[in-house]
């Protein structure tokens, strides 16, 4: 087998398998939706498997398997589709497809990325997303999936974390592609006042507990003490009732929650903030946010979880405390409030390193391991029938 | 009676089904390892040629010139013996070319070198992990003792595949 020169010309005929349903929010949803888009923007064809509740809201180059059902899974509740039915559309999926490759998203849960995975044969990718230390029970089941992952011909980590998971658990390297941003989105645009000069800024599912709000509001009394004047402004979907009624009457005043919040507004809010402070506690891969918040020129404050030193290219790009240190967050928030002129230094050094996260670089380095992997011409096809054909033509082909 | 012959013949289906479950696994991993060569050789072919083509432009001094081109041209012609120290020293030579902040200039040929080099680094990971793969499979005694890995020869990894390109 040879191949003399990797073609960068070709336009390939793209699969992708998304293991959570569509039309439901999640990060895994929105880096496939952008990959997908990035990818044919670039001329290339690309066709997305997926749950989905509602089949009618779906766009036209995203394939429905059915709804996606709640199960319990690593701690949450994960909602995904398999069973007969949906395994009969995957492997139509891949038939009618006629596919250069298939990217699979998070192909080491059961989902349909794992079912994807046994029946094709062909060029494939897959892209890992989640270490969090709970996985070591799932990891566990290595062995069985095995057969499935090595499959795989290039694997994808998001994340120097989400690798070092991957080679612990499931014995197996990957290359370190992080999740993608638009950032000319969250750079250009105009900012709001309406939360004052020293608002403070936190977006996310607040009510997990490892996204650490609590612990930002903790630092934040330690900072009403000093007679520090600023504003929290929290958006993400759910029930601020439990925080509101844990608050000081004096910190209650100065708190705002959104809600869940457009992309625009969530844009126009980041660029807006004097300080954007990430104090979660644990179970992040990437970190998506902290490289929003730097494109739109937010300074960070975060905790120094690993995902989250790289990303800020180990506190060059924004300012670390140790995780779950109130009094070192109100102290490190205290600083930034004070120094406009080191707000300003990272504002600056935190939009030039967000770049490394803008899609034309992260799209392209996916892209180039497609143009790897493809540079053979082999398709995609289901695998069974393949393998009689190959048994009867002799084990163990003499490479 | 019958019941345990009929036992026996499950057990003996479900043998043979494993050992060629197993071959598939071992025949698509040699495959793997075919495809992913091909890949690296490819793309250390293209970072050769590019490594002509700044020897011979007035892009960089005589002196790295005559080196590039001459570690270049080894790289080329070397048989399968000698390719892996003839890349090694071909990658250290660029590894300094490229690190060198002096380098003045910003041609285009510079940039493709560059992005040249990330897609071997890749190729040389995705090689890698096929091939610690292949040889992990192939170490079983199952796949010892049936044979199962037929006349395949046994994937080797290249010296030069460890250093920084």
């Amino acid at each position: 087998m040879r191949v003399e020169e990797i073609d960068s010309q070709r336009r390939l005929n793209i699969g992708m398998v998304s293991p959570y349903g569509w039309d439901l929010p999640g990060g895994v949803q929105a880096h496939i939706n952008d990959l997908a888009l990035y990818c044919m923007a670039q001329g290339h064809q690309v066709s997305v498997l997926a749950p989905a509740v509602d089949e009618g809201s779906l766009p036209s180059w995203v394939q429905s398997v059915g709804r996606p059902i709640a199960i319990p899974y690593n701690g949450a509740v994960a909602r995904v589709t398999f069973g007969p039915v949906a395994n009969r559309r995957v492997r139509r999926w891949i038939q009618e497809g006629d596919f250069d490759l298939l990217h699979l998203h998070e192909p080491a849960i059961p989902s349909l990325s794992l079912l994807a995975c046994w029946a094709a044969e062909g060029p494939m990718v897959g892209t890992f997303h989640v270490s969090a230390p709970k996985q070591k029970a799932i990891y566990a089941v290595g062995p069985i999936l095995e057969p499935a992952i090595e499959k795989l011909h290039a694997r994808i980590a998001v994340s120097q974390t989400a690798r070092t998971t991957l080679t612990e658990h499931l014995d197996t390297d990957a290359v370190v592609i992080p999740n993608g941003i638009n950032h000319q989105a969250f750079s250009e645009g105009d900012a709001t006042d309406e939360f004052g000069r020293n608002a403070i800024g936190f977006i996310g599912r607040f009510e997990e507990s490892r996204k650490g709000l609590s612990i930002l509001l903790a630092a934040c009394e330690e900072l009403l003490k000093k007679r520090i004047d600023f504003q929290v402004v929290v958006a993400g979907p759910g029930d601020p009732t439990e925080f509101v009624e844990k608050c000081s009457d004096e910190l209650r005043t100065r708190l705002h929650f959104l809600g869940r919040v457009s992309d625009s507004r969530k844009q126009q809010l980041l660029r807006s903030v004097a300080v954007y402070v990430a104090p979660n506690t644990g179970g992040e891969s990437f970190g998506i946010i902290l490289a929003e918040a730097m494109a739109a020129g937010a300074p960070v404050i975060a905790s120094d979880l690993p995902a989250f030193v790289d990303v800020l290219d180990r506190g060059k790009a924004g300012v670390l405390y140790t995780s779950e240190e109130m009094s070192e967050l109100a102290a490190k928030i205290e600083e930034l409030l004070d120094d406009s002129e080191k707000r300003a230094e990272l504002s600056l050094a935190g939009k030039s390193r967000a770049q490394i996260y803008d899609w034309s670089v992260v799209g392209e380095s996916v892209l180039d391991i497609y143009r790897l992997i493809t540079a053979t011409g082999e398709k995609v096809r289901l695998g069974s029938e393949l393998r009689f054909s190959r048994m009867r033509s002799g084990l163990g082909r003499n490479g | 009676m019958s019941l345990l012959l009929f036992g026996l013949l499950i057990m003996m289906l479900l043998v043979v089904w494993y050992l060629s479950f197993t071959a598939t696994r071992l025949d698509r991993l040699h495959h793997r390892v075919e495809t992913s060569w091909a890949n690296l050789d490819a793309a250390l072919k293209t970072r050769s040629a590019l490594a002509l083509e700044i020897a011979r432009s007035n892009l960089v001094d005589p002196a790295t010139s005559m080196l590039l081109l001459a570690a270049a041209h080894v790289a080329v012609v070397a048989g399968q013996e000698e390719r892996g120290d003839a890349e090694g020293e071909l990658s250290e030579l660029l590894l300094s070319l490229l690190a060198e902040e002096a380098l003045e200039s910003d041609d285009e040929i510079f940039n493709e070198l560059k992005s040249a080099r990330d897609r071997l680094r890749v190729a040389i990971a995705l090689h890698l992990e096929a091939v610690t793969r292949t040889q992990a499979q192939r170490k079983r005694p199952l796949v010892r003792l049936f044979r199962l890995a037929g006349r395949a020869p046994l994937p080797v990894r290249y010296p030069f595949e460890d250093i920084e390109v």
